[in-house]
């Protein structure tokens, strides 16, 4: 878009969209359609990655524009393409891309990522650590014109079936830890030689998600390298103030909120109905514990997208500035521990025991095993308190014992006898 | 208050600011602790030329609004008394106004409402009896009609506006009444003889009617408790229609809701922030203690809990402003959910702030000396008045519960959570 030409006004914008919306996109009481397919349907029409440059397959407008997308198409009770797979692609991997990787590698990329073609992913955490990021060992060296890669990562969610996966590697064992890192770009088709992904199985017992790889010497074009070598540091900030972002439903990731648990649609969802059934049906509906926890859940559905608004429209006005998405991914992935917590209490014993015959994994035990994962992933709770009292709050950091040393140096103190 | 004021309410919101510190710094509210009344009446005229009488008064009887969302412009006057411990009838006198300007008959009332504007007189709300609930059902004085119009044809008598005194008689006790020995009228809800609720104008000197002053453990706020027996009440001073006021009165307890939630955000809003400039100030150990990641993660759960205040509170605000503006755009018992949500979340949540900032700031927290325990004072003491946290989350849950449908068979063990 050239520098002269005005973004379409959000006024004309909303009238066309709605106009579409109501034509094209199918209402939510109809069968669930396959979001990729949405996804290619918004792309070939003009509404994917509302706020991506046109050049790279965008709309050219910007985040507001998106959501009064997202907004309406909900108000509208029409579907539109959800699910982890596009939340990582087009909300954290694209807008990353955007800012860090080249010319090439943005035409390369991005066009067939907004179109849902291609999914992305992270590879960021290691087996060995989560929370301390820069402390990743995986190697990428320099060979030629192409770079090999070789060590593991873990937690990668959805790696299984996604096309591309952007990798934290360190290039630089000399230099301190942060500033020896570099991102790439790995094709994860099982073509790969060198590579193997495995689902990991967790604590329900099922094989889910989340993924571990392994990379034994896996060659790589050096065009695949997004950003600066040495500078991965930088592009996984990007990287993660988008994950923060997006796991609390604002930025380049927001896609609206359900209908239902919208404070505008009157009382919503299904699941403090079920509470609220269920505590009938045991006969506890009249202990005042049993409503107080009940009525929390809700006050916990209204608070968390009314704080996301306000933080959203903090953002456009320049009043929220930095990495408030933290402050929001903490109280959403908190908020569900409760949620979850509180269907323990109202469910009693038969929320954590069944029949033969009504085998059902959605219970609130079951939810309890892995509800964890939410405070957990997309970087902990306590990194997440850590950044809001040093980066939103302005408070001391916390003193460092590696600032300044090799990351050479820095492994062979923990190696050290005690 | 919202991040989008307009010009007007940006210079309102300063003026006030202003105002505060220069009349009625936090030396003076210490000064106030002594006074009977908890403020002087000189000072009460000069904020109601402020404004701080006429936001909710239509224009014909001399008020008006800054932006005619009259609750979002006084949540700014509000919030600004939370942050500066103003004292002053603020809530008192706002709920009359707002009471007697949106009933049918407020040309009746001209007069008082003019007087109520230029802060010449206070009138304030009897509204809680013993139980101290602030609930239409909890309501037990009685205005019963006397004379030639009995039964039902009480209200048409008062539709008629009979001017020849002694219509109704009224019996009861109105404790909890904020402001009650600097007033010389109460509007007075009682229940009628259909059933419903009633609203009357009671001029505090008129026989039959005693007010027994008293404190609270707020620095400046004062109460009492207003009998009133056998007191002869003129058709004229009923404010609306007799038997008829249910509707009204749930507004005026939205209203409290709302303006006290907004004072609440203010004192949390302020408290955090002057107990983090001394958390930075303070050493032990060779640091500043908010450099301890054990304090940096309350305080950042708090930044979480404020952010999440301002958003409910707000939204409360625009709610009952766009019922005002439109009764047909928002239904009574969206906003009534909505208070319940509000003071259940802002009371707790502000409550704790405060008082994990007592911790922070240490044993000079739990000194007369550090400001500190008016900010205390004040939390606490609107924690319980119209409703505490407890009661309106019971109260909620009743509202979900009515609109909740049985489902015969429910299987207990499928209710979902995460």
């Amino acid at each position: 878009m050239s520098a002269s030409k005005l973004p379409e006004s959000i006024a004309d914008f909303s009238s066309r969209a709605t106009e579409w919306i109501s034509a094209n996109l199918p209402s939510t009481d109809d069968p669930p359609q396959n979001p990729i397919e949405l996804q290619r349907c918004l792309f070939d029409n003009g509404f994917a990655g509302i706020a991506f440059p046109a050049e790279y397959g965008g709309a050219g407008l910007t985040l507001e524009h998106q959501k009064v997308f997202y907004d309406l198409a909900r108000e509208m009770g029409r579907q539109v393409p959800t699910g982890t797979g596009l939340m990582v692609s087009v909300g954290m991997l694209g807008p990353t891309l955007l800012e860090h990787g080249s010319h090439e590698a943005k035409a390369k990329f991005l066009p067939r990522l907004l179109r849902g073609d291609d999914l992305w992913i992270q590879l960021l955490s290691e087996p060995r650590g989560g929370s301390d990021m820069a402390g990743a060992r995986t190697r990428l060296t320099r060979d030629g014109d192409s770079y090999v890669l070789s060590g593991s990562k873990m937690w990668s969610t959805g790696a299984h079936v996604s096309h591309y996966g952007l990798c934290l590697a360190r290039t630089d064992w000399e230099a301190p830890k942060h500033r020896g890192l570099s991102m790439i770009a790995v094709p994860l088709d099982t073509g790969t030689e060198g590579l193997v992904v495995q689902q990991t199985r967790t604590a329900d017992g099922t094989l889910g998600e989340f993924c571990e790889e392994f990379f034994d010497d896996v060659a790589l074009p050096a065009e695949n390298l997004i950003g600066e070598e040495n500078t991965g540091w930088s592009v996984a900030q990007t990287l993660l103030f988008h994950e923060r972002n997006a796991a609390a439903n604002v930025g380049f990731g927001y896609t609206g909120w359900e209908q239902s648990s919208s404070r505008r649609a009157g009382y919503e969802p299904g699941r403090l109905e079920d509470l609220i059934r269920t505590a009938r049906a045991r006969g506890t509906d009249g202990d005042s514990s049993v409503r107080q926890l009940i009525a929390d859940v809700h006050i916990d559905n209204t608070v968390v997208p009314l704080t996301s608004d306000r933080i959203m429209l903090g953002m456009s006005l320049g009043t929220h500035q930095g990495q408030w998405g933290s402050l929001l991914k903490l109280q959403y992935s908190e908020g569900a521990v409760e949620r979850v917590r509180a269907a323990l209490a109202v469910s009693g014993a038969e929320g954590v025991i069944w029949d033969d015959d009504e085998v059902e994994l959605d219970n609130p035990g079951t939810s309890w095993l892995l509800i964890r994962g939410g405070t957990l992933a997309g970087g902990s709770s306590e990194m997440q308190r850590n950044i809001i009292s040093e980066r939103l709050l302005g408070l001391p950091r916390e003193p460092s014992v590696e600032r300044g040393i090799p990351f050479n140096e820095v492994i062979r103190n923990q190696k050290s006898p005690e | 208050m919202r991040l989008d004021l307009t010009e007007d309410q940006q210079a309102f919101q300063e003026a006030v600011n202003r105002f505060i510190a220069t009349e009625v710094p936090l030396l003076t509210v210490r000064d106030l602790y002594e006074n009977r009344l908890g403020f002087e009446p000189e000072w009460w005229q000069q904020a109601a030329q402020l404004g701080w009488t006429s936001l909710f008064v239509p224009e014909a009887y001399g008020g008006g609004s800054l932006s005619g969302s009259q609750t979002c412009d006084a949540v700014i006057l509000a919030e600004e008394i939370g942050r500066g411990l103003a004292p002053g009838p603020f809530c008192p006198v706002n709920l009359v106004a707002a009471g007697v300007g949106a009933s049918s008959n407020a040309a009746q009332h001209a007069e008082l409402l003019g007087r109520l504007v230029s802060g010449e007189v206070i009138a304030v709300w009897a509204f809680a009896e013993k139980a101290g609930r602030w609930t239409t059902d909890a309501v037990q004085a009685t205005l019963t009609p006397v004379g030639p119009a009995q039964g039902g044809l009480a209200t048409q008598s008062a539709q008629g506006g009979h001017q020849n005194g002694g219509s109704f008689v009224l019996n009861g006790t109105k404790h909890y009444v904020e402001a009650a020995n600097a007033a010389s009228h109460a509007l007075v809800t009682a229940r009628a003889e259909n059933g419903g609720l009633s609203q009357v104008m009671v001029a505090l000197d008129s026989p039959g009617v005693s007010v027994k002053g008293g404190r609270s453990v707020d620095m400046t706020r004062r109460f009492g408790t207003i009998s009133f027996t056998d007191v002869a009440v003129d058709a004229s001073a009923l404010v609306g229609t007799a038997g008829d006021a249910t509707e009204a009165v749930n507004r005026q307890l939205q209203l409290a809701v709302s303006l006290q939630c907004a004072e609440m955000v203010g004192i949390a809003d302020r408290t955090l922030e002057f107990t983090l400039e001394y958390g930075q100030d303070r050493y032990a150990f060779g640091r500043p203690i908010v450099s301890f990641q054990a304090l940096k993660h309350r305080i950042a759960d708090m930044a979480q809990w404020l952010e999440a205040c301002k958003a409910v509170s707000d939204e409360l605000a625009s709610v009952l402003d766009a019922q005002t503006q439109d009764a047909s755009n928002v239904s009574n018992s969206e906003a009534q959910r909505l208070a319940h949500v509000a003071k259940s979340y802002v009371g707790e949540k502000t409550t704790r702030i405060v008082e994990d900032c007592v911790q922070i700031t240490g044993g000079i927290g739990v000194t007369w000396e550090h400001d500190i325990h008016m900010y205390n004072r004040r939390v606490v003491l609107d924690r319980a008045l119209y409703g505490s946290p407890e009661e309106h989350k019971d109260e909620l849950y009743m509202l979900l519960d009515s609109t909740v449908e049985n489902i015969e068979n429910i299987t207990v063990g499928t209710v979902g959570a995460a």
